[in-house]
């Protein structure tokens, strides 16, 4: 049985032999055996593939710009082998392979699939599509509600998915985000955000304090000075400040307790001509608590400013409400409310669906105390979400663990954020 | 935030208006803070930390009675002159004091508790836990007069109250639990401060009174005293008592406190003023009031406005000790107004959003990982030693840890990620593999070049878990996520002993490392209690 047929190429070489036979014969029959390059080129088709394969065979070399006979074959194994392989008859190995490569010949297909003309077949091969036998078989029927193994994606943490939408929000709204260090000075945490020396907030019950170094470093000592002087007598804010100040306190390491410590940093480098400016910043935080299912140690916020001429407080309302609808929130109310660093001071309530009212965020336009000293003398708008909360809300889950869960399962499962 | 409990049925006898509930809860949003829980008859409601003024009944009524405009404006308190002397000794450590009579109480079950609640809360709060302020309240027609302010030896003695032994002082510190708990605030002093009169000590503050002294239901006339190392919080707080007190209907008589040849008469209740333009007002709320309506707003807030010279004279009432500044006013005023009148409004700020690069780049970084299939996770910064050295077979390290930490596992800021995979894997042995999760999160390691004394670091970690993971398939992961990123990387053979030997490699990026790969040694598996083979890589990118 035959094992091979030739393609059309091959066909097109059994009569008008191999490319370099063709071209050997004619350099043969020149009368000073050899033809100028553009001649050679002109006398035969495929004239390139026909001189590779003489000059590897060494029966033709170049010589300036001609192509010389070096040897004339008695015997050209490639062609005999084309003819014999036409005829059905034995090849050697090698010279199959050679043409094979050389896509002269292809493998006539016997398998499986001509067993299968006009039977029911399960799988669609690349066989029976190369062979065009898929025309003569027929498909089994599957049952279309075969159970099939699960499949878990790569995915991104539901939570991430949460943030992501925020950070995507923030960024068209015009904000540029910020980062800032996880070990803080309590001087950034607190002391430039105008909270006293002795708030309660500042206790070793609500700040984790850092064991070793005890003390970050006074960068820069002008600053130091007009947060120290506000807080000792209002200094030129018009406040009358809190009369005392701890700069050994504010000089302590502490984990950040709250991002707004970022918004102090970030306010202390802006200058004229970066306003007006909006920043944003969506990062980790850390209170001491007994770690359950309200309660975590490690906790994002959502934090932002909006400082520029003539913000007002309704203004303030304004970004409360665009970044409560992220949250799916029908109706924002706006109730009074108190953070030592601004004024006036507010909690955004969102009507959510199926939840009721819940508490988004607090916000308030930060006190003179606050921007003087950090060298600012327009408003500044600010506000903050607990974001993992609001991230529980969206994702419908009741415990705070899950967002840094190690529930691999949870993970997997989860449905996507939409 | 603390929360305070009172009693609805006294609430509503001060306000003297039938409230529903909804209506109570919805005037007490507008004073800052949030109603916790209610039943029939209780309320309790989370404390304003600004406005002591209002942890009281009395005052919370108050406000809510001006706020309803039922009596707006200013309320003004009647203040009797001085009979009563007292001869105060200067204690540097607790040098100031201040003290009221007030006459004619009706000691109801309302009024004493609402007595007991007040002093709690203010010298919990205001008074930091007694170290700030100190607050007694006696059963004044019980004190004798001469009275001083001055310090004793410890061996003097007390009848303290709730008892009936007599006992020093020095016994008092070390056996009762109110001198267990507060004596700290004296330690170190030779001699201890306290009231006296003819008969003795009636005061041991801040630890307390005398038995002697005692308030009961038959009290007619109180003694407020009261001492600290702040002299304006205790004039203030002083203000605050009296004036609440002064809501039942008692009267206010000041007491002249001799401090050497000095003196001066507590409480002052006379208003303060601040001025304030209309203009600013507006600027900074966004709104469009006329002085009018500015001082009918601030009316409801319980001051008294007046025109002076085109700005308004607002009178701040004694018992409010939050005004530091003319925005806690103009907060006021917005609060008088009703923020629920206000329309929110986003302007126009012209100003181009832009993330942050650590971001951004996270960003790439988890889209890749994820493409390979592999699952995000998200870790707590906060872990401990256990986790970051010994269970991945290590010596510890130096790292930033918590002066005070509140339980054993989060003792310290994570240094590297790979240990919280490893958590993970460890909390999942029973779900199906292959389990290939990440993180890409912060660390914190020390650096004594930086303002805070250590740098947060943003990393990658990738951890390979199922049975036939190798270093091979984790390299593989690694180059494919270098390349894609544009880093070019080598790899350099490494000896730590999380890695199984021979199987390990420094990854170097521009002659630096920026992480490593492995396959996890079996000795940190069964230190995790993991019975499936793991490679993983932990790098940092440079921005």
């Amino acid at each position: 049985m035959k094992k091979y047929e030739l393609t059309q190429e091959g066909q097109e070489y059994l009569k008008k032999g191999l490319p370099e036979k063709q071209l050997v014969v004619i350099l043969n029959k020149q009368p000073m055996k050899s033809l100028p390059f553009d001649e050679a080129k002109k006398s035969i088709g495929n004239f390139y593939i026909g001189l590779q394969w003489a000059l590897k065979n060494k029966w033709a070399k170049s010589y300036g710009k001609d192509l010389v006979l070096a040897k004339y074959p008695t015997d050209i194994p490639e062609q005999n082998a084309l003819e014999k392989l036409d005829k059905g008859e034995y090849a050697e190995q090698n010279l199959i392979n050679t043409l094979l490569q050389r896509k002269l010949i292809k493998k006539i297909i016997t398998s499986e699939a001509d067993k299968l003309v006009g039977k029911e077949i399960t799988n669609l091969t690349p066989q029976l599509l190369k062979s065009g036998l898929w025309k003569q078989v027929k498909f089994q029927k599957y049952d279309v509600n075969v159970p099939v193994s699960k499949i878990y994606p790569g995915k991104l943490h539901p939570y991430r998915q949460v943030i992501e939408e925020v950070r995507e929000k923030l960024i068209g709204l015009g904000f540029v985000e910020a980062k800032g260090p996880l070990v803080e000075l309590n001087f950034w945490n607190m002391d430039a955000l105008f909270v006293p020396s002795d708030h309660p907030a500042r206790s070793v019950h609500d700040i984790f304090m850092v064991k070793e170094p005890e003390f970050g470093k006074v960068l820069d000592k002008d600053l130091w000075k007009r947060v120290e002087e506000t807080q000792k007598t209002g200094w030129i804010t018009g406040s009358k400040g809190w009369k005392n100040w701890d700069f050994e306190l504010a000089r302590k390491l502490i984990l950040r307790s709250q991002t707004t410590a970022v918004s102090a940093r970030v306010l202390s480098k802006l200058k004229k001509d970066d306003l007006p400016h909006k920043m944003f910043v969506i990062d980790r935080n850390f209170r001491p608590d007994v770690v359950d299912a309200t309660h975590a140690i490690d906790f994002d916020m959502c934090e932002g400013i909006v400082v520029g001429e003539g913000l007002t407080f309704r203004h303030l309302l304004g970004y409360l409400k665009e970044i409560a609808e992220t949250f799916g929130a029908e109706k924002v109310r706006f109730k009074p409310s108190f953070f030592p660093f601004t004024e006036p001071s507010t909690e955004g309530v969102a009507l959510i669906k199926d939840l009721g009212w819940v508490e988004f965020g607090g916000a308030g336009i930060f006190r003179p105390e606050v921007t003087h000293p950090l060298g600012v003398e327009v408003p500044v708008l600010a506000w903050g979400l607990g974001i993992g909360r609001l991230a529980m809300i969206k994702l419908g889950i009741t415990d705070i663990r899950y967002l840094y869960s190690d529930n691999l399962d949870w993970l997997r499962n989860k449905e996507v954020v939409r | 935030m603390p929360t305070i409990t009172y009693d609805k049925k006294d609430l509503l006898n001060l306000i003297g208006k039938k409230l529903s509930d909804e209506q109570l809860e919805e005037v007490i949003h507008s004073m800052k803070t949030n109603v916790e829980e209610k039943n029939e008859n209780e309320i309790t409601i989370e404390l304003t930390p600004d406005r002591p003024d209002l942890f009281g009944i009395e005052g919370l009524a108050r406000a809510i009675k001006q706020y309803l405009g039922l009596q707006t404006g200013l309320k003004k308190f009647a203040v009797n002159s001085p009979k009563l002397h007292v001869k105060a000794s200067y204690l540097p450590y607790r040098p100031h004091l201040a003290a009221a009579v007030v006459r004619n109480v009706s000691m109801t079950d309302a009024f004493i508790k609402s007595l007991m609640n007040i002093q709690d809360v203010l010298t919990d709060t205001v008074g930091r836990k007694r170290k700030k302020i100190a607050i007694g309240i006696h059963d004044f027609d019980k004190i004798m007069p001469n009275i001083n302010y001055i310090e004793v030896n410890p061996s003097e003695k007390i009848v303290p109250l709730d008892t009936n032994e007599e006992m020093t002082l020095a016994e008092v510190l070390e056996k009762i639990p109110k001198g267990k708990d507060y004596g700290h605030i004296l330690a170190g002093l030779k001699k201890l401060p306290v009231w006296t009169d003819v008969k003795g000590i009636f005061s041991f503050p801040p630890i307390i009174n005398s038995e002697r002294t005692r308030v009961t239901e038959k009290t007619k006339n109180l003694l407020v005293e009261l001492t600290g190392i702040d002299k304006e919080a205790v004039l203030q707080t002083l203000n605050i008592i009296v004036t609440n007190f002064a809501e039942r209907g008692c009267a206010i008589e000041s007491v002249k406190i001799f401090h050497g040849d000095k003196s001066e008469v507590t409480p002052d209740l006379n208003p303060t003023f601040i001025d304030l333009g209309i203009d600013e007002t507006n600027e900074l709320i966004g709104l469009d009031l006329k002085k009018g309506d500015a001082i009918d707003a601030i009316n409801r807030m319980g001051y008294d406005a007046s025109e002076n010279k085109g700005l308004l004279r607002v009178f701040i009432p004694a018992y409010r000790t939050d005004i530091l500044h003319k925005v806690d006013v103009i907060e006021d005023v917005a609060i008088g107004y009703g923020f629920d009148k206000f329309v929110p409004h986003l302007p126009s700020v012209p100003t181009v959003g832009k993330s942050h690069s650590v971001e951004k780049l996270s960003g790439k970084v988890r889209q890749l990982l994820t493409g390979y299939g592999f699952q995000e996770i998200i870790r707590p910064v906060l872990t401990n030693q256990k986790n970051l050295f010994d269970k991945m077979n290590l010596d510890r390290e130096n790292v930033i840890e918590l002066e005070n930490p509140v339980s054993e596992e989060y003792v310290c800021l994570r240094n590297w990620l790979l240990p919280s995979l490893m958590e993970v894997l460890s909390a999942n042995k029973h779900v199906e593999y292959p389990q290939n999760i990440f993180e890409v999160g912060d660390i914190v390691v020390p650096d004594e070049d930086e303002e805070t004394m250590s740098r947060t670091v943003r990393k990658v970690a990738v951890v390979l878990a199922h049975s036939k993971t190798t270093y091979a398939e984790i390299k593989g992961v690694v180059e494919s996520l270098l390349k894609q990123m544009s880093v070019n990387y080598s790899f350099k053979e490494t000896s730590s002993r999380t890695f199984i030997e021979g199987r390990q490699a420094e990854v170097i990026s521009n002659n630096k490392s920026i992480g490593f790969i492995g396959e996890i040694s079996p000795v940190v598996l069964e230190q995790w209690e993991l019975e499936m083979p793991c490679a993983a890589f932990e790098i940092r990118f440079e921005l």
